[in-house]
């Protein structure tokens, strides 16, 4: 298992985990098919299993089927109180029914008979919410983010930095609250009232400090650095960024209501394009180099010819009304 | 190299606290900064690459130059290729995962290209001895490895400059040893100037070409080392005991000659006992206490015994086991096996009220037992919890502190009144033991000595007191009793002649300075 996971790490770009896991989170929602979804989930599942490391953000997959589950459970009780159907020949399950008066002639109908074919659905679509959660479980499993953060072109860099900054507030805030809860017990308190001054403030306080240092760190680092660009330049960049984000505003209607798909995507791709030549341009102005930049190798290939191939599948299976 | 002309920093309307600092320093020179407590230290090292006033906040005037470029007022990222930095705790300036991203991030930062920094990463690593370590997690290294990995990383961008704010402080004896070691070979082999601020003056002494003094009173000098010890009121124990014994000019170092045919005035045999009254009182008894977690034995069958009125200093390495046994003993730690005995019962069912009045615990970092805005607040809501009449814990605070403005936060107190104010409310329910987790960690010479007092008093009133500590000095000056701990286990229990003496475990300063048999502390000239 430990060599799975260094082969993971050395050779498979942290986005084409991303890649696989923004695809099976669209099969699944397109899916009708339970075993289909059910499946996802299952791959989802044995990829962590397989090529997990033993870093800390390695360790969420418990937590990430328990919120899974919670999903699908919640699905499922909510049609058996608010679905009942009457008149369905399949009865999977007899409860009372009650009908609670609205007002004005509307009435809450609860509980009751329900059928097989309602049961399934509820599954099927407490499944699919599933389905994602582990898709986007198994993608924050098995890049690491700081590392996806590298690949980011310059322009987002410090966007990306301040995101994975927050990422990592998270365990710290955890581990302040630990420690200043254990501080409190040794003072003879255990909760009470001043639970908010006595733990909360001391915990954030830290926190803060810690993100401080972090700060200072990194800009005694030199993060931060820019070129100057010039004037031009500059008015370049944000004419062309402003145009392509109201170019994609526009292509993403004209998707929904126009009749013909041509025009919408040649609006968006036309947005599309700008938006890339504004980060290529604005990326000039920092003069960040990488160290050891990871390249997309043949494992990501592999990885981006399973997620096409899946695709045409799915479309080739939809056009021919099987269900999937 | 570094100049410094009429320098001045004050934090908006109080005064200031340095100004007209005129200060050069050479390219190779190691300067050892030093300071009472709250003199401003830290800031002023923080002047040199920008950190302070850009993120301290205050008002910096006069001159800073490097290699004769004026550098007054840039930001810090604009003197990343010029100043490195490294801090007190260094897990906590780490941006990123590995040793080597660490190494790199400066260099990519400035841009260094990819060729470039594949050499000098190389030569770095080889040079720090980081060469095996490149690959490992940030976070599984020692803590003298990752003081190594911030220094190599402060100097990855061919900084010539380098700042170090204690990085020492929470390392055992030998891993500091190694650091200082490191810095003084930097500036002599690499010519890299290095400004080091440390309390334990001891440790650098030697190593240093001169000493920085920041004096509270606004003023900065530099001298040679010899020279500004003889004013100096916070002196390391060897220069006090050359002064003790009437040598002039103080020796710096154990190692000087002077010191071992010194005449040596007649000494007690121990520097503190215990009071005849309490001699067979026991306050404290451990059976084969282990304590686990998931897989590793942090505390392996350790079995001790504490009488009242004695100070039992518990030694060991960074992870010997020294803090998870005092939560052990406090009651609230793990403990996997093994039985505890007190007068009052074991303390692992008590509730944590109860165990205030049995064993208190004051931990590494102190002021996690703060909260509320103001000093007196925090005495207030003491006596109240406590039931004890009114002022209970402010007249302990009192005595162990002086006279402090009730009206201050609590985090703007300096350490040492901090760990006072933290000691008077967990003493304020009569607690028979006390548990103290490194608790000379930040303080100056003044404090510590403070806080020796406070512990004698405490052994006069007949607690039981246990100290984890790397200090040898502090712990030569107040146990009677020393437990030497290795891997979880007892490697060493016996009294302190037989530990800080010179062919001891750990032979204290003033041992190896005079070599006389028995005499192992200050404490005991008198």
């Amino acid at each position: 298992m430990r060599r799975l996971s260094e082969f993971a790490k050395a050779k498979v770009h942290p986005g084409s985990w991303w890649a696989l896991g923004l695809s099976i989170s669209i099969l699944a929602g397109q899916s009708t098919n339970l075993w289909f979804v059910s499946s996802l989930i299952g791959l989802c599942v044995g990829l962590i299993l397989v090529f997990r490391s033993t870093a800390p953000w390695a360790r969420s997959l418990p937590f990430y089927l328990l919120l899974a589950s919670i999903f699908v459970l919640t699905r499922i009780v909510f049609r058996v109180i608010f679905n009942g159907d009457p008149n369905s020949s399949d009865v999977a399950l007899s409860l009372p029914h009650f009908n609670l008066p609205l007002g004005l002639g509307q009435q809450l109908s609860l509980f009751g008979s329900i059928s097989w074919s309602t049961l399934s659905a509820a599954t099927l679509d407490g499944l699919r919410l599933a389905a994602i959660i582990l898709a986007v479980a198994m993608s924050n499993t098995l890049s690491n983010p700081r590392r996806l953060l590298k690949s980011t072109p310059a322009a987002l860099y410090e966007v990306a930095s301040a995101i994975s900054v927050a990422i990592n507030l998270a365990p710290q805030l955890i581990d302040s609250l630990q420690r200043v809860r254990r501080a409190k017990g040794l003072r003879g308190r255990n909760s009470g009232s001043s639970a908010l001054t006595s733990i909360i403030i001391p915990a954030l306080e830290d926190t803060l400090d810690r993100s401080l240092q972090l700060a200072a760190s990194m800009d005694a680092r030199g993060f931060g650095r820019t070129n100057r660009l010039s004037m031009r330049r500059q008015w370049t960049n944000r004419l062309v960024s402003l145009g392509s984000a109201i170019g994609l505003a526009i292509g993403a209607y004209l998707l929904v209501t126009a009749s013909s798909p041509a025009l919408p995507v040649v609006v968006l791709t036309l947005s599309l394009a700008g938006l890339i030549l504004v980060i290529r341009l604005t990326s000039k102005r920092n003069l960040k180099s990488r160290f050891n930049r990871q390249k997309f190798g043949s494992a990501d290939l592999a990885i981006f010819a399973v997620c096409a191939m899946s695709f045409a599948l799915v479309m080739l299976l939809s056009n021919q009304m099987v269900g999937f | 190299m570094l100049k410094l002309s009429n320098l001045q920093f004050d934090f908006g309307n109080r005064d200031p606290l340095f100004s007209r600092v005129n200060l050069e320093f050479q390219a190779g020179e190691f300067a050892l900064v030093c300071g009472p407590t709250g003199s401003g230290k830290s800031t002023f090292l923080r002047c040199l690459n920008g950190l302070s006033p850009h993120f301290t906040g205050g008002n910096l005037a006069g001159r800073i130059e490097i290699d004769s470029t004026d550098v007054t007022g840039w930001q810090p990222h604009q003197l990343a290729d010029l100043v490195g930095f490294v801090n007190q705790q260094p897990e906590g300036a780490f941006v990123t995962d590995t040793v080597l991203e660490e190494l790199v991030y400066g260099m990519e930062q400035l841009g260094v290209a990819e060729t470039e920094m594949k050499s000098r990463l190389e030569k770095l690593a080889a040079n720090l001895h980081l060469t095996e370590l490149l690959d490992r997690e940030l976070t599984e290294l020692s803590g003298g490895q990752q003081q190594r990995v911030a220094i190599a990383a402060a100097l990855s961008a061919g900084q010539r400059i380098l700042v170090l704010d204690e990085p020492t402080s929470a390392l055992d004896p030998k891993a500091a040893a190694d650091i200082i070691a490191l810095l003084h070979r930097l500036a002599t082999e690499e010519g890299i100037t290095v400004l080091l601020a440390e309390h334990r003056l001891e440790r650098a002494l030697p190593s240093v070409d001169s000493m920085v003094i920041v004096h509270g009173d606004g003023s900065v000098t530099k001298q040679l080392p010899t020279e500004a010890i003889r004013e100096f009121r916070l002196v390391p124990p060897v220069v006090e005991l050359s002064k003790r014994l009437g040598l002039t000019p103080p020796c710096l170092t154990a190692q000087d000659e002077r010191l071992k045919t010194a005449v040596v005035p007649a000494f007690h045999a121990s520097s503190i006992e215990q009071p005849k009254d309490f001699v067979g009182q026991a306050a404290l008894q451990l059976d084969s206490i282990s304590v686990r977690y998931g897989d590793s034995l942090a505390v392996d069958d350790v079995t001790l015994s504490v009488e009242r009125g004695e100070v039992l200093a518990l030694m060991g390495e960074n992870g010997s086991g020294k803090t998870s046994l005092l939560w052990a003993i406090q009651g609230s730690g793990t403990r996997s096996g093994g039985t505890l005995t007190t007068p009052w019962g074991d303390t692992a069912p008590m509730t944590s009220e109860e165990r205030l009045c049995v064993a208190t615990l004051v931990p590494q970092k102190a002021s996690d037992l703060l909260f509320l805005p103001t000093v007196s607040a925090e005495l207030q809501d003491s006596d109240r919890f406590a039931k004890a009449p009114e002022t209970t814990t402010a007249s302990l605070f009192q005595r162990f502190a002086g006279r402090v403005d009730p009206s201050l936060h609590p985090r703007d107190l300096s350490a040492g009144q901090q760990l006072a104010l933290v000691l008077a409310i967990q003493l304020a329910k009569g607690a028979g033991i006390l548990l103290l987790d490194e608790p000379t960690r930040g303080l100056d010479y003044t404090a510590k000595r403070a806080l020796a007092g406070i512990i004698t008093e405490l052994r006069d009133q007949g607690k039981a007191v246990i100290v984890a500590t790397h200090d040898i000095e502090f712990a030569a000056q107040i146990a009677t009793d020393v437990v030497v701990l290795e891997s979880g286990r007892v490697k060493f229990a016996g009294t302190p002649a037989q530990v800080f003496s010179v062919n001891g475990l750990l032979a204290s300063e003033v041992s190896q300075a005079l070599q006389v048999d028995g005499l192992f502390s200050m404490e005991q000239l008198s």
